[in-house]
């Protein structure tokens, strides 16, 4: 008791209070432009001139979301389209890559497939591969299968991903194939055993993958930049992008900025229900490969 | 005998039932991943002749040989991208680690700071950084306000420097958000008996750590250090991969577009694999090795 009291006592030190102090500077910075884009977006328009300039709001308004808003009602589109574009393309495509992942994993790890050592070093390699060298042959691959402006070219291109298999695998690997025997004897088919034995058992596993696909998806810029033309089938962040005009440029920055914040805010709200199970999940996978 | 028989009619059933579930994951892969890689490398050696078809000729080494001889823009961009990611990526892992050892010391709040840092990874694919960066963490409209007297007492030209670090500081951060959970992840698998007898024999917690916690956790400083090139190198922010998307998206320039990312790729390929060779005799692996 009185040794814990002491250490107690040697925690609170110089050195440890420094330590403190670093820390919550490096919070600071690393949340400064966070929260430097939710100060701007409810800035009035006389406070993104001042020189030199406000970090905090002063006199907070909403004037910028209700121009965000009023620009886009004087669009074609409403704003009820693209936030549904957005809404039904992410969650398809997390409907799809969980499974596909999670069935491909499970082939791969407990069926024994032939030349499954084949398959994870493509998937190791496409893992490493940068996506750019690719951007064309895949605009055509999309293009000649009659995707383009269509719900399909921003999901379908996007379930089969290299990582999302990757981290199911690691985890399922874990999993003793005693089990699996057990139930097979017990006459279970391999979907029974899949869906019933295998999905509940990697929960954590899903659960990342669908945190990472929503920020993937939902964030995503350049898939729907690329292979969607026409204007009622953009998506949130392409769309908002477009309407709240060039970034930088400082009489649409408090608009640019509401438009980043309406469409990040989403993201960050399913993170903070699911952190802890996110950041395990990562890190584990990482340590494994 | 009997029993053989049903054993193989067992693995036989597995194996049918593994092609069933590993196919949706290969038919994408197929499609988006190896079928573009492949295009790629045949476009990049063949120049197309109507657009509209995209019939194409082979031209050998051209698009290559143009890129570094003809093309101004090509090599000064790459350079560019090259020197900095050679310059960031050591300075990231090493700050990552310096984050990691800190907030695995005996701090309170752990799990507040680990999400924190873990925050910008949910702002996904860069887009959103580089808009927030564009609207300017320093500089004449940006988001730290140095009052005037701060430029009387450092002069303006210590001035820029130290608002121009600090500028770079949350650039840093937001780029060291993975690695920090993979080195937090690492520091926590050391065996702590390890810890102990180097404190019974009163080594001092700077030579535990370069005795006993940078080599244990070396097989992970490996994987940051690739996975922050990799990281770099694939940004969208990068000035090439934008000139490498506009050329080939863009202007059509198909066929450059796919050399240039050939160039490219090959390029992060042998940095990668430098980094591995080099790296491999530095590392400890634990266990029965």
């Amino acid at each position: 008791m009185e040794y814990n009291f002491r250490r107690r006592i040697r925690n609170l030190s110089a050195g440890w209070i420094t330590v403190y102090i670093l820390m919550i500077l490096l919070v600071c910075f690393t949340s400064l432009p966070l929260i430097y884009m939710v100060s701007t977006a409810f800035k009035p328009f006389n406070e993104l001139f001042l020189y030199p300039p406000k970090f905090f709001v002063q006199n907070p308004t909403s004037k910028n979301i209700r121009d965000l808003f009023s620009s886009m009602d004087s669009s074609v589109v409403p704003f009820s389209r693209y936030l549904f574009n957005s809404l039904f393309s992410t969650v398809s495509t997390i409907l799809g890559t969980v499974f596909v992942a999670s069935t491909g994993a499970y082939a791969l790890t407990k069926l024994n497939i032939k030349g499954k050592n084949l398959i994870f070093t493509l998937i190791i390699a496409a893992l490493m591969f940068s996506p750019q060298v690719t951007q064309i042959p895949n605009y055509m691959v999309v293009n000649s299968l009659g995707m383009i402006n269509q719900f399909s070219s921003l999901i379908i291109p996007k379930i089969a991903t290299a990582y999302s298999i990757f981290l199911m695998k690691q985890y399922m690997e874990q999993i003793p194939d005693t089990i699996l025997e057990a139930s097979r004897i017990d006459g279970a088919g391999e979907w029974r055993i899949f869906g019933s034995i295998i999905m509940p058992m990697v929960k954590p596993a899903w659960a990342t993958l669908v945190v990472l696909t929503t920020v993937a998806t939902w964030n995503d810029y350049f898939t729907p930049l690329i292979f969607i033309q026409r204007q009622s089938m953009k998506t949130l962040p392409l769309a908002l992008q477009s309407l709240a005009g060039t970034a930088g440029s400082f009489t649409r920055s408090g608009v640019t900025a509401a438009a980043i914040f309406l469409t990040t805010l989403p993201v960050i709200m399913l993170y903070l229900s699911m952190q802890s199970r996110v950041i395990k999940t990562m890190a584990f996978s990482g340590i494994k490969s | 005998m009997k029993k053989v028989s049903a054993k193989f009619s067992l693995e036989k059933r597995k194996a049918i039932a593994g092609w069933g579930f590993i196919s949706p994951w290969i038919i994408g892969f197929a499609l988006f991943l190896a079928y573009p890689f492949i295009k790629s490398i045949s476009m990049s050696f063949s120049k197309i002749t109507d657009i509209s078809t995209l019939d194409s000729v082979f031209v050998g080494f051209n698009n290559f040989l143009y890129a570094f001889t003809v093309d101004i823009n090509f090599l000064p961009m790459f350079l560019k991208t090259v020197t900095s990611t050679l310059i960031w990526t050591p300075v990231i892992v090493i700050f990552s680690l310096f984050i990691a050892v800190l907030i695995n010391g005996k701090i309170r709040g752990k799990a507040i700071f680990k999400s924190i840092f873990f925050l910008p990874v949910l702002l996904g694919n860069g887009f959103v950084l580089k808009q927030l960066l564009d609207m300017g963490i320093t500089g004449t409209n940006g988001i730290i306000t140095i009052p005037e007297s701060f430029y009387q007492i450092t002069g303006s030209l210590v001035g820029d420097i130290i608002l121009n670090f600090i500028g770079q500081l949350t650039v840093i951060l937001w780029k060291s958000c993975i690695q920090i959970v993979l080195f937090l992840a690492a520091l926590q698998s050391v065996p702590e008996p390890l810890y102990e007898s180097a404190r019974v024999d009163a080594a001092s917690e700077w030579v535990i750590f370069w005795k006993i916690t940078l080599p244990m956790i070396s097989p992970i400083v490996l994987l940051n250090c690739i996975y922050t090139l990799i990281d770099f190198f694939r940004d969208i922010s990068n000035p090439i991969v934008g000139y490498i998307i506009q050329n080939g998206v863009k202007s059509l320039n198909y066929s450059y577009g796919a050399a240039m990312g050939w160039i490219y790729f090959l390029f992060i390929f042998v940095v990668v694999i430098t980094v591995f060779a080099g790296m491999r005799k530095l590392i400890f692996y634990g266990g029965e090795k």
